[in-house]
């Protein structure tokens, strides 16, 4: 069964189109590669999965939910880390993961644990009670990834989320999507343009293109349709297909 | 919500900006003995032509009340609210917030909220230190008319920063929204006592939250119950007019 079912989602920005029909679905506990160059529309794809942006036509739908008419329901459901995101710099890190337990509206002791396990989780205990403006990125980056993961959610939509991470931090975070993914069935929608992350993780993607869809499914079969030997190879004819 | 608005509170308590409003409510407090002691000469025949008394409790609650929490009144609620949402937009910590299951309008009020209760801490805080230090020092203190006074007042304060956050989600540029929110909030409060003045607009200068705010002064030397709680009536639905008014425009609010 699909969790996350886009068809023809097109948004405009005047006269930009910044995502252009694009359709493809992602099945429950999978993890989704979500490729494209800087500006191909990826975080706008996310951002209209969560209702931050209102599609100008096409559908969507997650774990059954229109995104549109049913936001609040999918926001319930699903955990997201968006790019070049920053944290409130007053806010301690328990704090924060506090207030957002709060805003998916467990009371103030069921939010306090969760924040508490989470931080435990990400080997944040330390520094719970300092404040997120002293953080360094990969510390920033942790509870980044906590806050997305409050509500146990089924669905992982995350845009960039090993940037600014260093080598071990990024390994860690692949394994903690592996692990969501296989022992607690989390599906994932893993935008990025580190091909080499996408490589590691996923079985399947879709390659975005200037707004458009320009490829989806199986990553060995679309190596074998576009003789790619890796990953970067095929992206790259991909992108010199578009550009012919 | 009432969790989600505590914990915004106690957050809300720890931003610098809050630092900067306790220490414009302290320099208020310093200020009023040397405003008092040698009171400039207009300043005495408003206090008795307006108020129709020479009482120096009457002069202290209009220098109190005018020079410094009117100010105040236009300046905190700007600093606290006239960034609301536009600030966390431009930090980029919209994305995540509004990425959980809270509406826009909801989140608003939540930070409204959350404003309003750090404003009334400052303030009431102010307003205790400020009784006893002058409670026995200013001839004729009463500590009923000044508290039930300054009650009142204390909505223009929610009033203020009701209108400064709504502004700064219609406007959404944070700058412009403050600047704008400043400049008509003083043109309000410049025009305060305009009904004290100008009895022929007094039944207009009901329409401005400033002049509801010091309506229990009309009433010097002893406001009745009625005084206070009409103008209260009035000013609690303006305010919560505009914070419905500014729920509204925050769902238009892109992350």
């Amino acid at each position: 069964m699909a969790a996350i079912e886009i068809a023809s989602l097109t948004k405009r920005f005047g006269k930009f189109v910044a995502v252009d029909g694009v359709s493809f679905s992602v099945d429950e506990g999978e993890i989704y590669g979500f490729l494209g160059h800087n500006g191909a529309g990826k975080t706008t794809t996310l951002r209209m999965l969560l209702g931050l942006t209102q599609p100008d036509s096409g559908s969507a739908r997650v774990l059954g939910n229109d995104v549109v008419k049913e936001s609040l329901a999918v926001r319930r459901e699903v955990g997201f880390l968006p790019a070049g995101y920053a944290l409130p710099p007053d806010m301690t890190a328990r704090g924060f993961l506090t207030y957002v337990g709060a805003m998916f509206g467990m009371n103030l002791r069921e939010a306090r644990a969760r924040a508490d396990e989470l931080l435990a989780r990400f080997e944040l205990s330390e520094v719970a009670k300092r404040k997120l403006g002293a953080f360094s990125t990969g510390m920033a980056q942790k509870v980044g990834m906590a806050q997305a993961l409050v509500n146990e959610p089924r669905v992982l939509l995350l845009d960039e989320p090993t940037s600014g991470l260093d080598p071990i931090g990024r390994h860690e975070l692949l394994q903690l999507l592996r692990s969501l993914s296989m022992d607690k069935g989390v599906t994932v929608l893993f935008s990025s343009h580190i091909l080499s992350d996408i490589e590691a993780l996923c079985r399947r993607v879709a390659v975005l293109h200037h707004g458009r869809l320009v490829a989806a499914g199986d990553v060995a079969a679309l190596r074998a349709e576009h003789k790619a030997a890796s990953m970067e190879d095929l992206y790259l004819a991909l992108a010199r297909k578009e550009a012919a | 919500m009432i969790r989600l608005v505590w914990l915004d509170y106690r957050a809300m308590l720890r931003e610098r900006k809050v630092l900067v409003i306790v220490a414009l409510f302290a320099y208020a407090i310093l200020a009023v003995p040397a405003l008092l002691s040698k009171p400039p000469a207009h300043v005495l025949t408003a206090v008795t032509g307006w108020f129709g008394t020479a009482d120096p409790f009457a002069l202290f609650l209009y220098v109190w009340t005018d020079l410094a929490m009117n100010k105040l009144a236009a300046i905190v609620a700007v600093v606290l609210a006239g960034g609301l949402m536009a600030r966390e937009r431009d930090m980029g910590i919209l994305p995540i917030l509004l990425s959980k299951p809270i509406s826009r309008g909801r989140y608003f009020l939540v930070k409204l909220l959350s404003a309003w209760g750090v404003l009334v801490t400052v303030y009431v805080a102010a307003h205790v230190l400020e009784a006893v230090a002058f409670g026995r020092s200013i001839p004729g203190f009463r500590a009923g008319v000044f508290f039930a006074s300054m009650s009142l007042h204390a909505l223009t304060l929610l009033f203020s920063a009701a209108f400064a956050a709504t502004l700064a989600v219609v406007i959404r540029r944070r700058t412009i929204a403050m600047v704008v929110s400043l400049l008509i909030l003083m043109s309000l409060m410049g025009a305060s006592f305009v009904g004290f003045y100008q009895p022929a607009w007094r039944a207009a200068a009901m329409a401005n939250p400033f002049s509801l705010g010091v309506q229990a002064l009309a009433h010097l030397p002893s406001p009745g119950l009625a005084d206070v709680l009409w103008p209260m009536a009035g000013l609690a639905a303006m305010t919560c007019g505009m914070a419905l008014l500014g729920a509204l425009a925050a769902r238009r609010v892109e992350a």
